[in-house]
């Protein structure tokens, strides 16, 4: 275990003229460099050339007093998320070689605040998944324990954040896909409430479940990157129309001034360890005069198949458009219109994709429509209903997975016991508020993560809590390796 | 034999300015192919639909203008199908069921009967707003052609689905129908009915003791009324020789005038109808239904009925309203003083005479002069100082080459001496006069004939002509 800068300190350093940017890039590519072929966290890397130049350019404004709020920092962006300058497959087989001739909207507002890309970060294929082993490049591993994984879909964009080869990140979470991922390595990511964080850009999963998210070393630099990517987006009709959030100068909350709830049923199937590391917490936060209360969340028990019954159903629809027609795979031969699309799809898509598909379709189909999709939406209801309800009470607290990481290939062969992970997540998606994923503890070296939700727009309530936490912790900063 | 006909038409919104969910152009025919397109309307990954103010203001408009219930939300809904120039391979469109609202649940339309006369009432069933799809070109027939081209230029434009109830009576009716309908939406400014693949109609139809036959691919007014007649006639056979008409889909071959079966057999289709995700449902505000009704307030009937109550007879009035730019000038140049009926013949029966004469669009503003000038040429004639004839004959000519011209510049020059035209005819037509001299008072038509001929080209009241001709042959006799 070793301590990192955050982005907030490195900034801190650039203004103050004690680190120099280009300094800074040699040394994230210097860790790329160092833990890349064990770990995988990228698809596709910045040139060095390019990096150091942006970085040349970070210095310059820095020295002219033009710097911008990232300027010079690096981040890794989540592979789905459309780059104009480097290619974007959502790690799959399917867009190999696939620039998109746009950037998502958080991109150009990344760049605008003068961050540096350095990176596509590998994910589970089109973001199914909670391990990121279902990648066409390969799996992610976990930079605490190269045996296991670290978590998904976001995998790529946690793991260069534990092991130092990014200074931020980009993920995206449709059901966790970021707080897995960030309790599985320390670091800390943040689902943002649904429309805060434009889409524009994000190659689709479940759309009316998913958000871009921040993901960090530390809770300030979650919130200082929130800030520069949400607010309204005329591009995407979800957007909320909202001013971009201001957290970054938030103090951490003070004790009594807000009560924290623990639903049972968001607590209760959570394996031994993560259970002693996330309760000896809330004692801790009880401790230091944060009311801890059990409370319950009877819906939540639905929340599980409610979530993947509405996320297939919209996957299978977004996929349709992958048919070998405007994505062209080299390796199908033209002729019959059918034939082709068949062979596109076989061929394009991997196996966890394709069951996804045929789910979804067969849930929207005529006659099992009402039975599924439909009864799900009315679970979605109520399961928002009593989350709104409960928040308004209190900062919803539960681990944010109920097991330690896995190792490799070992939940990939049942279905059941993988979709399982997402279960203390997927509420949060399906209520559509915030939630906050970050270090509670460590058992035998293995880290282990909170959760807390709160209600819409609420972000402020998490980022001051979450500040509070890490002092208390001590986690801050924390990555894998010898420092 | 007597029929039940339900047709179902696909207008595109051509006028709109923007295709339905991006800012590309909604006419798409002047771009060369792929040149009208962006990420959102080529569906690539990650780019997100955001319904534009005027596709929605003109469906609306469209919903008012015939008589529909509006819901207070609108929902778009994906219709999942393959098919390569669908770049989602699903459409935008709207579905009553899970969960859906289109733009209209259900009104009515009253169209002019023009054989009859008589206003006819047809249930709207309902009106969806979607995305039309791409365009797939074949080199030569669909079999043989090596490629298939695909040109997503049209894909995202606004179309409007409008589906009537199974109460249309006759082909003459449908074609009618459709034609008003058309008509309707030009007038609210949503359509130019006149470009080429702007509406489709798929026609439904079963005559008594036989199922429900849908055709599909017809591509023009005309049409309608063809391949229905064709339709009804060949069920008819099929019934009288003891067949059965069976439910199936045909297809409308334009060419050879025939309503064939479709090769494949149409399966039960799977849409995998949902919300979709990416599109909240729209709020119909105050605001939009107020937009939409400043649209729809010049309907056909209206100005039917303002035309027809200046005394116009009812097929130039119809031939006015048919047209409206004609109908817009007929109205204010009647405003500013014109004769209306002069004006209605000016302009419902020779001024659209001319453009049609040169194969120019009378529905096209750009080939109209402007009220003022129309008032004016009516009020010369009113006045005596030129005849109809001579405004029709020298003047409307020249208007209907260019529009623009000044009143004064294409009046003609005024025959100043008619006596002398007069004489130079008595003195050349020797025959005639003497013909009329003897008692064939027939040979005076001629003589008039004559000197309207020696004007050339310059106006001259043939009743003047007339009279001085009848003054100096008087004289002549008694002479």
């Amino acid at each position: 275990m070793r301590k990192l800068p955050t982005a907030s300190e490195l900034l801190e350093e650039f203004r103050n003229g004690s680190l120099d940017p280009v300094d800074h890039a040699e040394r994230v590519l210097g860790e790329i460099e160092r833990w890349e072929a064990k770990v995988n966290a990228y698809i596709t890397i910045e040139a060095r050339e390019a990096v150091i130049a942006q970085a040349e350019e970070a210095e310059e404004r820095y020295r002219r007093g033009e710097a911008r709020p990232l300027e010079g920092v690096l981040v890794a962006v989540k592979d789905n998320i459309s780059t104009s300058f480097m290619p974007t497959t959502a790690a799959s087989r399917m867009l190999e070689g696939y620039v998109p001739p746009f950037n998502a909207t958080v991109v150009d507002r990344l760049l605008e605040a003068g961050a540096i890309v350095v990176g596509k970060a590998n994910m589970d294929e089109f973001a199914m998944g909670s391990t990121s082993e279902f990648s066409a490049f390969g799996p992610v591993r976990n930079p605490w324990d190269l045996e296991r994984v670290p978590g998904g879909s976001s995998g790529g964009s946690a793991a260069c954040l534990a092991y130092g080869g990014c200074d931020l990140s980009l993920g995206s979470d449709t059901g966790g896909s970021i707080r897995l991922p960030a309790a599985y390595t320390a670091t800390v990511g943040l689902k943002p409430t649904y429309g805060l964080v434009s889409r524009y850009g994000l190659i689709p999963y479940g759309n009316s479940l998913e958000q871009i998210g921040p993901m960090a070393r530390s809770v300030r630099d979650v919130a200082l990157l929130l800030e520069v990517i949400g607010g309204w987006d005329p591009k995407d009709a979800t957007s909320l129309r909202v001013k971009p959030p201001r957290l970054s100068a938030l103090e951490p909350a003070e004790p009594g001034s807000l009560r924290l709830c623990v639903p049972r049923e968001m607590v209760e199937g959570a394996e031994e360890p993560v259970a002693k590391v996330f309760w000896r917490l809330m004692e801790r936060l009880d401790s230091e005069g944060f009311e801890v209360e059990e409370a319950r969340l009877p819906s939540a028990s639905k929340a599980l198949p409610a979530y993947y019954t509405i996320a297939l159903a919209e996957a299978a629809s977004n996929l349709a458009r992958y048919d070998g027609g405007l994505y062209p795979r080299g390796d199908v031969e033209p002729g019959d219109y059918w034939r082709h699309v068949a062979e596109a799809r076989a061929r394009g898509f991997g196996w966890e994709v394709k069951k996804r598909i045929v789910l979804g379709s067969y849930v929207l189909s005529e006659g099992y429509r009402d039975e599924y999709y439909v009864a799900a939406t009315k679970v979605r209801r109520l399961v928002r209903d009593e989350v709104l309800r409960l928040a308004r009470r209190c900062v919803i607290a539960s681990p944010a997975a109920p097991i330690l990481p896995p190792r490799l290939g070992e939940r990939i062969t049942d279905p059941l016991l993988l979709y399982a992970m997402d279960v203390y997540t997927v509420v949060a998606n399906l209520a559509g508020v915030p939630a906050l994923a970050m270090p509670a503890g460590f058992h035998h070296g293995l880290p282990v993560g909170v959760q807390f939700m709160a209600g819409k727009l609420e972000e402020d309530r998490l980022v001051r809590l979450g500040l509070f936490v890490e002092e208390l912790t001590g986690l801050r900063g924390v990555a894998a390796g010898e420092g | 034999m007597k029929a039940r006909i339900g047709l179902e038409i696909h207008v595109q919104l051509s006028e709109a300015g923007t295709k339905l969910f991006c800012d590309c152009d909604s006419e798409y025919r002047r771009y060369p192919p792929n040149r009208n397109v962006c990420p959102v309307c080529l569906g690539l990954p990650g780019a997100l639909p955001v319904p534009g103010r005027r596709p929605l203001a003109l469906a609306l408009a469209a919903a008012k203008a015939f008589n529909c219930r509006i819901p207070e939300w609108i929902v778009f809904t994906r219709k999942h199908y393959f098919y390569p120039d669908l770049p989602k391979n699903y459409q935008i469109t709207q579905f009553e069921k899970v969960g859906g609202a289109p733009v209209c649940l259900g009104g009515y339309v009253e169209f002019l009967n023009t054989d009859t006369w008589e206003w006819v009432r047809v249930g709207i069933r309902r009106i969806n707003l979607e995305e039309d799809p791409g365009r797939t070109y074949y080199e030569g027939d669909i079999m043989t052609s090596r490629y298939a081209h695909v040109d997503f230029n049209r894909s995202g434009v606004p179309l409007l689905e409008i589906v009537t109830e199974p109460e249309v009576r006759s082909p003459r009716e449908a074609r009618l129908l459709v034609e008003y309908i058309l008509l309707t939406l030009e007038y609210i400014g949503a359509t130019n009915p006149r470009l080429e693949g702007v509406f489709r109609v798929d026609a439904n139809v079963s005559v008594e003791g036989g199922e429900r036959v849908e055709i599909k691919n017809i591509g023009s007014t005309l049409d309608v009324e063809k391949a229905l007649r064709y339709e009804i006639k060949r069920q008819a056979m099929v019934l009288e020789r003891g067949g059965r008409v069976e439910r199936e889909t045909r297809h409308w071959d334009a060419e050879r005038g025939v309503t064939k079966p479709l090769r494949y057999k149409e399966e039960e289709a799977e849409y995998l109808y949902f919300p979709d995700p990416d599109l909240p449902p729209v709020k119909v505000t105050g605001d939009l239904l107020a937009e939409a009704e400043k649209l729809a307030s010049r309907s056909p009937r209206m100005i039917y009925e303002a035309v027809e109550s200046l005394g116009v007879r009812r097929e130039v009035a119809w031939s006015i309203v048919s047209s409206p730019p004609a109908a817009e000038r007929f109205l204010e140049a009647v405003k500013l003083g014109g004769d209306p009926q002069v004006l209605a013949r000016m302009i419902g029966v020779d001024y659209k005479g001319e453009l049609r004469e040169r194969g120019l669009d009378p529905n096209d503003p750009s080939r109209w002069p402007p009220a003022e000038t129309l008032a004016q040429l009516s009020k010369l004639v009113s006045s005596g100082e030129y005849t109809y004839d001579s405004i029709r004959g020298l003047v409307l000519p020249k208007l209907a080459e260019n529009p623009g011209a000044d009143v004064k510049s294409v009046l003609p020059e005024k025959v100043s001496d008619v006596d002398a035209l007069v004489e130079e005819v008595l003195r050349r037509e020797v025959k005639a006069v003497k013909d009329y001299l003897s008692g064939k008072e027939k040979a005076l038509n001629y003589l008039v004939g004559a000197v309207m001929r020696a004007a050339r080209g310059r106006a001259l009241d043939p009743r003047e002509a007339r009279r001085k001709l009848l003054e100096r042959l008087k004289a002549m006799k008694e002479g």
